[in-house]
């Protein structure tokens, strides 16, 4: 008998430098220009949100009443409103309360119907049959359609409008995450660990939750616009947040549009600061959906 | 014929300067009454809010009287082009015993309510009690107006007798309310609230639709008793509380008349858009804007935290700044500064809380009393409000910001009219809630009844007992000189306490298409709504 040797076959191949965090960031600018530029208009509202009160120069609910519908100028440079109160003031302060209803109720929305989602499409039968006709039966109605009426039920407050725009998100994560889980569900490996024994929630938090965090973050990104704009909608109607608190859409309604002809720059401004969130979140949120989706991501 | 009446001195003069202010603040109807009225067309106008019921004995908004008054009528009124002088609509005439307790009014025969049964003196005598008497489980807004009243007969079908514990001043002119309608007897019988969703009336034009929130319809009566009335074949109202959709609904010709207000920018600019094809009547109101405070509950039970609350507010800036901006113009106490019999005088009303001319003390002295009562850092407060921008929220935005000024932080909670009215008037779930008093005309009994212990109109539930004896007082006092001092003394204590907190009288752009002739503004919005005499110069 003989012997021979074995030969094991050898490769080598040098890894990748893994990127700094200035590279990489520098890498999604060059890739992805468009979203990147919604990425800076999202920091600069998270910028204004946060530091309004060291950056605004006036008080935002303080009116001079001596100065009622002053023009732009360069002690007030977007000009102040009907009862003296500077306009970039309060559109720097509406960015708080824009920002926080929209990541607010886009993430209890989203979270809640991924939640749903998942649930759905692990325990199936009538779990699932039950979740997914409520899920139709929310569906049926447009979005905006049903956070107004859910709003003008609630009664105009803050929380009242996150619940409002909240409760329209979750069927359509729901409905999305439920497809990704089923997906994730039939793999072997999730079979795999069942057959070892793996408890229900083990399975589901460990093994299924974390392979939908992709369809899950860009609904988020994707609902984030959607829910500053509805915000803006909901104060506009007088079901969002009420005067005198400094809202985008608030600051569209009511006495801006009584005053628009002597005082166009009260529409102008706060509208301008909507187009320019929401534009920037869907931006951001289209490339992060190129960047996440493995199909765009191959082409 | 009505007998004479030995009317006040004082009430003469307020009805001499009511009309003298009417008529030079009122911009001519051009060629009304020199015109041959046109007959036909649909008058459309613009309604600012949704009633909450369409029973108008129960309600105080003009969203109610505005859509239901041309269906119904009334025992007297005030006429439409002579407010406040009182004429009658059922009552053909009306005699007054010497002792000035007894009233007795003559119906007219011939009258037919909408359903085709005759209108009777039972059917006065019924829809009075129901004012007067309220029976269980039903509101009567303004049963306060009417403590004389002992009791009401029918001895016919065309006699009702008035048969009062006390003579008073003011009967006749509450006799005239456009709130208290008649309704058929036989309806009440079954149930007194079968109004609140219903419209039988005998009024120049009958029901025809209604979509809440959307639009309220009337067509012709043909069998309306006043001879060639109405002119028009009907009317469409569209309601929308965004005031800037009711000035749109002008502009373009959707609407004719908006019977309440705009702000004067909507106004210039409709005027500058349109030109003579617009004609606008200001006239003052007889409604202020002001806030209740519950007085029920903790601290506004504390009269140190309402005084600093009403101390707050600078009046007189208030004046300046909301004028342009909504037509909120007059400073005064609880009975309109325009009237001259009742208004307390100016100087008094400067040494009062809230009314100091000097605003930075009566801040300081703000600041002190919450430090006093227990708040030397302020507080926080619900301030609960109607849905409607004019001048409900334009108020309540000056009056939060007078407040940060002492420390008080104010979440406003704007509300439907329904939810408003709930919360305000019917339960009391509010610390402190907008709520103009609007009245169709200066009468202490109208005025002041709101401030009586137990009133429905009285939101603060505060009971004072001076304030019930001052006010009983009054009513039963005929020399005008007296009741003035004895309505003086009501509205110095009322204040003094801060039970309510009286913002700023309005006064009121009415603006309408230069073809809607015959419509004489009054100085309230809720009289002179039946139309009958309106007509349409063209389509």
């Amino acid at each position: 008998m003989s012997v021979y040797p074995l030969e094991h076959a050898t490769a080598s191949a040098t890894l990748r430098r893994r990127l700094t965090a200035v590279e990489e960031v520098g890498k999604f600018i060059h890739a992805k220009p468009l979203g990147a530029a919604g990425a800076a208009v999202i920091l600069a509202m998270l910028i204004v949100a946060f530091l309004a009160r060291a950056l605004a120069p006036y008080d935002p609910y303080t009116g001079d009443y001596e100065l009622q519908f002053a023009r732009p100028s360069l002690d007030h440079w977007l000009g102040t409103d009907e009862f003296g109160r500077d306009v970039l003031s309060r559109i720097m302060y509406g960015a708080r309360i824009a920002l926080f209803v929209g990541f607010t109720a886009s993430v209890a929305g989203c979270s809640l119907g991924a939640l749903l989602g998942v649930l759905s499409a692990y325990w199936g039968g009538r779990v699932d049959l039950l979740l997914e006709r409520v899920m139709d039966i929310l569906l049926s109605f447009p979005q905006l359609i049903l956070a107004l009426a859910i709003a003008s039920i609630l009664g105009p407050a803050v929380q009242n409008v996150v619940i409002a725009i909240a409760i329209p998100i979750v069927p359509r994560v729901a409905r999305v995450v439920r497809a990704a889980a089923m997906s994730v569900k039939e793999n072997v490996y999730v079979e795999a660990v069942r057959a070892l024994g793996a408890s229900r929630p083990r399975v589901v938090l460990q093994h299924i939750v974390p392979n939908v965090f992709a369809p899950y973050l860009i609904m988020l990104t994707a609902q984030l616009g959607s829910a500053i704009l509805a915000e803006a909608s909901l104060s506009y109607l007088g079901l969002g947040t009420a005067e005198p608190t400094p809202s985008w859409g608030l600051m569209l309604s009511g006495s801006a549009a009584s005053y628009a002809e002597k005082a166009p720059w009260i529409a102008i401004f706060p509208g301008i600061a909507i187009s320019l969130g929401v534009f920037g979140f869907n931006l951001f949120g289209d490339s992060l959906r190129d960047a996440l989706d493995p199909k765009l991501r191959r082409g | 014929m009505a007998m004479a009446f030995p009317r006040p001195r004082f009430h003469r003069i307020g009805i001499l300067l009511v009309l003298l202010v009417v008529s030079t603040t009122v911009t001519p109807l051009e060629g009304g009454a020199a015109e041959t009225p046109r007959r036909g067309g649909i008058l459309l106008a613009v309604i600012g809010a949704e009633p909450p019921s369409l029973d108008p004995h129960q309600e105080s908004t003009f969203a109610n009287i505005q859509l239901v008054a041309p269906l119904y009528s009334t025992l007297l009124q005030f006429d439409p082009y002579a407010f406040p002088k009182i004429i009658g609509d059922v009552a053909l005439d009306w005699k007054i015993a010497p002792d000035g307790k007894t009233y007795t009014f003559k119906i007219r025969s011939g009258i037919r309510f909408h359903d085709g049964s005759p209108l009777t003196a039972a059917d006065v005598k019924a829809s009075y009690d129901k004012i007067v008497f309220p029976p269980q489980g039903t509101r009567s807004t303004r049963k306060a107006a009417f403590s004389s009243v002992e009791r009401i007969d029918a001895p016919d079908p065309v006699t009702v007798v008035f048969h009062l514990k006390f003579a008073s001043a003011s009967l006749l002119p509450n006799l005239a309310s456009p709130w208290n309608v008649i309704f058929p007897k036989k309806y009440l019988d079954k149930d007194p609230n079968h109004f609140k969703m219903n419209v039988v009336g005998s009024g120049p034009f009958k029901f025809k639709t209604y979509t809440r929130g959307g639009m309220f319809e009337g067509e012709r009566n043909p069998d309306y008793f006043v001879k060639d009335r109405p002119y028009l074949d009907g009317y469409r109202f569209f309601i929308s509380t965004e005031t800037s959709v009711r000035a749109a609904a002008i502009r373009s010709g959707r609407a004719y008349i908006e019977f309440r207000n705009l702000p004067a920018p909507e106004v210039e600019a409709i005027k500058k858009q349109l030109g003579d094809k617009i004609a606008v009547q200001e006239t003052p109101v007889t409604a202020h804007w002001g806030i209740s405070v519950n007085n029920t509950v903790k601290p506004f039970n504390d009269v140190r935290v309402r005084k600093a609350l009403t101390m707050a507010i600078d009046r007189y800036t208030a004046s300046r700044v909301l004028y342009p901006l909504t037509g909120l113009k007059h400073i005064g106490g609880l009975i309109r500064p325009g009237s001259a019999d009742w208004a307390l005088p100016q100087a008094e009303l400067e040494k009062l809380p809230g009314f100091w001319r000097d605003a930075e003390k009566s801040r300081m002295e703000a600041r002190r009393l919450l430090a006093e009562a227990g708040y030397p850092n302020g507080m926080k407060v619900v301030l609960k409000n109607r849905n409607i921008r004019l001048p409900y929220q334009d108020w309540a935005v000056f009056v939060i910001q007078e407040w940060r000024k002492i420390g008080v932080e104010a979440e406003h909670r704007p509300l439907e009219t329904a939810a408003w009215f709930a919360d305000g008037q019917n339960t009391g779930n509010f610390e402190l809630i907008i709520s103009p008093p609007v009245e169709y005309m200066d009468d202490p009994d109208v005025w002041l009844g709101r401030y009586t212990t137990g009133s429905t109109q009285n939101w603060g539930r505060f009971s004072d007992p001076r304030l019930d004896d001052l006010f009983s007082r009054q009513a039963r006092t005929l020399d005008p000189a007296e009741r003035k001092k004895l309505t003086d003394e009501l509205q110095r204590i009322a204040l003094e306490n801060a039970y309510y907190m009286p913002g700023l009288w309005w006064t009121r752009n009415l603006v309408h298409w230069a073809k809607v002739k015959n419509y004489v503004a009054p100085p309230n919005y809720y009289s002179n709504q039946k139309l009958q005499d309106v007509w349409l110069a063209e389509d």
